[in-house]
């Protein structure tokens, strides 16, 4: 293999999360000369996405080394399926991997082959009104991609009998309307409820120079009382929209101020993109296949990339070497000279950082049921959702106060699993035992519902530090010396945050200064040989 | 790229995603060059520069789009990403028939290619830089090397390629790898062999009509993507029905943009 130590670098971008590999895309296009690197062995850092036998090693890795990124706490979970007794308890498996099933021939489902699941650490979706989206056709990024689509928001109604005209998972959970057809044609909704929706709706939707817009002063409330005080929403439909907000706190900890732009953004994505869906997956894992195009469009700009080469450490050496101020010790025991260095705050050692400021348990779980009643198509035209967002607010699982549950089921459409399979993706904002307890919970009401089939056969759990949207201060890259700056920690929505894309766009200007036009950032003409025919 | 004139009904065409794999400087860019654009170019940089480029190869019943991929220099500090194998349906494994090593790396590729590329992928094994062999490279002496689509049919090339070997020293002749010993090991393993020249263009059409004849037409699909997992749609959900093409966004009306 070549030394990485015989070119100088313009910038050397460390870890290979999708910020990263955004910012390695557009540099490499502006002519300079990029190294990313990553200390994993895989691409992604906390947005990659892993064949079973990939999450097996990745857990070893974690709980071998604490600190050395934003995950602890990671546990893979068998499950051992006899006929009699479907849900029998898992099995705990830390650190080697099993045969989850006896090779035995039977009709009881079982796993696949470990690489026909994509896992992803990170499961964002992104709403089709993204700057990302933007940035990927603008860059023409997106011809490597494949998208599906999200479908609808459902919000958990409690564990009460089902209802005797529904079966399965939809007996325990309504539809969250997305569009006022949807609110006239909900059975669920009374018809006060509609009106008081409806008043809700056009009053959110209103242009930002109406004289009616809330004032800043009305939006520092918590969503909860801005709802009942100002349009007295009732019960049932704060929890469907705080769902359509995405927020991981409770509608009583989460400010309005971040509420209503985010139901605003919901409900102005729907639609936008092709009838009846406002978000959209990325094929294959999410970012981990994003990042991977962009990390490849970067090798075609002639950027480089290695895995498993992490930094020891790092010095700005800024007055003794103008040139290449840089020097980089990578753990391979060579050294590299650079201009310019940004990376996660997990990739730079030695460096000063502000502490996570949030923490969510996150679930991952391999499911036999493809839970088509969660996925049904209501508006004509709409392609077939591949994905929905389950909302268990706090008070069906714990208490009111408890944040709430959000599964996100990816069907085998998303490419993560094999087919008649789902893979469950789980988040709460309660880091720990008492997270994942309460995501144990919420997998397993779902599961209940759906009927006998639908089994867990693998399931992963971990913690993630990182950020919230609504930490009040907007995320910016940081600037350790003249020459070393970084990201923050990754978010922690289950959406793609578009201040990312600025945060990218930040770094992009502050390194190529003049030498380009701020507003070319990510506009890529076509290259020779590529087209659409 | 318009389809030729003459063609009164219009076969049908499929997308094939086509990956190249090899040691650096074997010629992977320039058999892809002399493909696509029937040129060569004595010292090329080592980057394509595209993401991938298409050609088309016209058979009797269909027409095959090839989407070839380049490792775009990515291999050089092993870090091809999974994204590259992802629904792959042909590989050209290619080395330098001037450079043992460089076999001993192609082994290297197929062996990745079968631990993490689609099942039913296509690989053809090519011994490139034939020019530099006393067997030519040119057209004429194209015959020398497999150019049958069956991997196991080629008994009496091999016998033709043993003679050349044994003619050759004398004269110049760089070749360091023989044509029995790559075309056995392609035996083995299942894989398409030819000894090709971008240089002088032999062989190379042959490698991707033969590619194109050996894909399998179950598992040929319109369109691109999706094709290499040979899962068929169970339960009448197809993941043809979810897709989302991101370069139709603005052809969506904007009608339900507003909740009221």
């Amino acid at each position: 293999m070549e030394s990485l130590a015989d070119t100088t670098w313009d910038v050397i971008i460390a870890g290979t999360g999708l910020s990263q590999s955004l910012l390695a895309l557009a540099l490499s296009r502006s002519g300079k000369k990029v190294l990313q690197l990553d200390q994993n062995p895989h691409y992604g850092g906390p947005d990659a996405a892993f064949s079973l036998d990939e999450a097996q090693e990745w857990v070893t890795g974690v709980n071998q080394h604490p600190g050395r990124s934003p995950f602890e706490d990671a546990k893979i979970f068998t499950y051992q399926h006899l006929p009699d007794s479907p849900r029998s308890p898992p099995s705990q498996n830390d650190s080697e991997g099993s045969e989850p099933l006896a090779g035995t021939p039977d009709i009881r489902p079982k796993l696949a082959a470990s690489r026909t699941y994509t896992l992803s650490l990170s499961p964002y979706f992104l709403y089709t009104r993204s700057a990302l989206i933007s940035i990927l056709i603008s860059s023409k990024v997106y011809r490597q991609l494949e998208f599906v689509a999200l479908g609808s928001w459902w919000i958990h109604t409690g564990t009460q009998a089902a209802d005797a005209n529904e079966s399965g998972a939809t007996s325990i959970f309504h539809r969250v309307p997305g569009n006022r057809e949807d609110v006239f044609a909900d059975t669920h909704i009374s018809m006060k409820s509609k009106r008081t929706l409806m008043r809700f709706l056009r009053h959110i939707s209103k242009s930002p120079d109406d004289a009616e817009r809330d004032s800043a002063e009305e939006l520092l409330v918590p969503f909860s009382e801005y709802l009942s005080s100002k349009f007295s929403v009732p019960g049932d439909l704060l929890h469907a929209l705080h769902s359509l907000s995405l927020s991981q706190r409770s509608a009583q900890d989460t400010p309005a101020e971040y509420a209503v732009p985010r139901v605003q953004r919901h409900l102005s994505s729907i639609g936008s993109m092709g009838p009846g869906f406002g978000g959209v997956v990325s094929k294959y894992g999410g970012a981990s296949e994003i990042l991977q195009v962009a990390c490849r469009a970067c090798a075609v700009g002639g950027g480089a990339v290695a895995l498993a080469i992490g930094i020891e450490y790092l010095e700005d050496e800024g007055s003794v070497n103008e040139e290449h101020p840089v020097q980089v010790q990578l753990t391979t025991g060579e050294s590299v000279r650079s201009k310019v260095v940004v990376g996660s705050v997990w990739d730079l050692p030695g460096q000063e950082q502000s502490p996570p400021s949030a923490q969510v348990a996150r679930s991952i779980s391999i499911v036999s049921s493809n839970f088509a009643s969660l996925l049904p198509i209501t508006t004509e035209g709409q392609p077939l959702p591949a994905s929905t967002i389950l909302m268990f607010p706090g008070d069906t699982l714990s208490h009111p106060q408890s944040p709430p549950v959000y599964l996100q089921i990816n069907s085998s459409d998303t490419g993560d699993c094999p087919r008649q399979q789902s893979v469950i993706y789980g988040s709460v904002a309660l880091p720990g035992p008492e997270g994942h307890t309460l995501l144990e919970c919420a997998v397993d009401r779902l599961l209940r519902a759906e009927g006998p089939q639908a089994m867990i056969l693998w399931s992963m759990r971990y913690t993630q530090s990182g950020r919230f949207g609504n930490d009040g201060s907007p995320a910016t890259i940081h600037k350790h010396s003249d020459h070393v700056y970084s990201f923050p920690p990754s978010s922690l929505d289950l959406s793609w945050e578009d201040e990312v894309v600025d945060m990218v766009k930040e770094a992009w200007t502050k390194i190529v200064g003049d030498e380009e036009d701020h507003d070319d950032f990510m506009i890529f003409e076509d290259r020779e040989g590529t087209s659409d025919d | 790229m318009s389809e030729s004139a003459g063609a009164n009904a219009p076969k049908p065409s499929s997308s094939v995603k086509l990956v190249l794999l090899g040691e650096a400087a074997v010629g992977k860019s320039s058999l892809v060059l002399r493909f696509v654009n029937n040129d060569f170019q004595e010292n090329k940089e080592p980057t394509i520069g595209a993401a991938f480029l298409t050609q088309k190869c016209s058979l009797p019943t269909r027409t095959i789009k090839f989407e070839i991929w380049d490792t775009a220099g990515q291999e050089r500090f092993a870090s091809l990403a999974p994204m590259y194998y992802r629904n792959a349906q042909a590989a050209l494994v290619v080395y330098d028939v001037t450079k043992p090593s460089s076999l001993t790396k192609a082994k290297h590729w197929v062996a990745e290619l079968q631990r993490q590329a689609s099942p039913g992928i296509v690989i053809a094994l090519v011994g490139n830089k034939l020019d530099l062999t006393n067997d030519g490279g040119d057209s004429s002496a194209a015959a020398a090397a497999e150019a049958e689509s069956e991997p196991t049919s080629g008994e009496g090339e091999d016998n033709a390629a043993g003679e050349g070997e044994e003619q050759d020293t004398a004269s110049g002749d760089s070749r360091k790898v023989s044509t029995r010993e790559a075309s056995s090991y392609a035996d083995e393993e299942g894989l398409l062999f030819f000894e090709t020249s971008a240089k002088t263009g032999a062989n190379v059409v042959d490698v991707f009509t033969a590619i194109a004849n050996a894909i399998p037409e179950s598992s040929l699909k319109t369109g691109r993507g999706g094709a290499g997992t040979g899962q068929t749609a169970l339960g009448g959900r197809s993941g043809d029905d979810s897709r989302v093409n991101l370069g139709d966004r603005n052809a969506a009306t904007a009608k339900e943009g507003c909740a009221c």
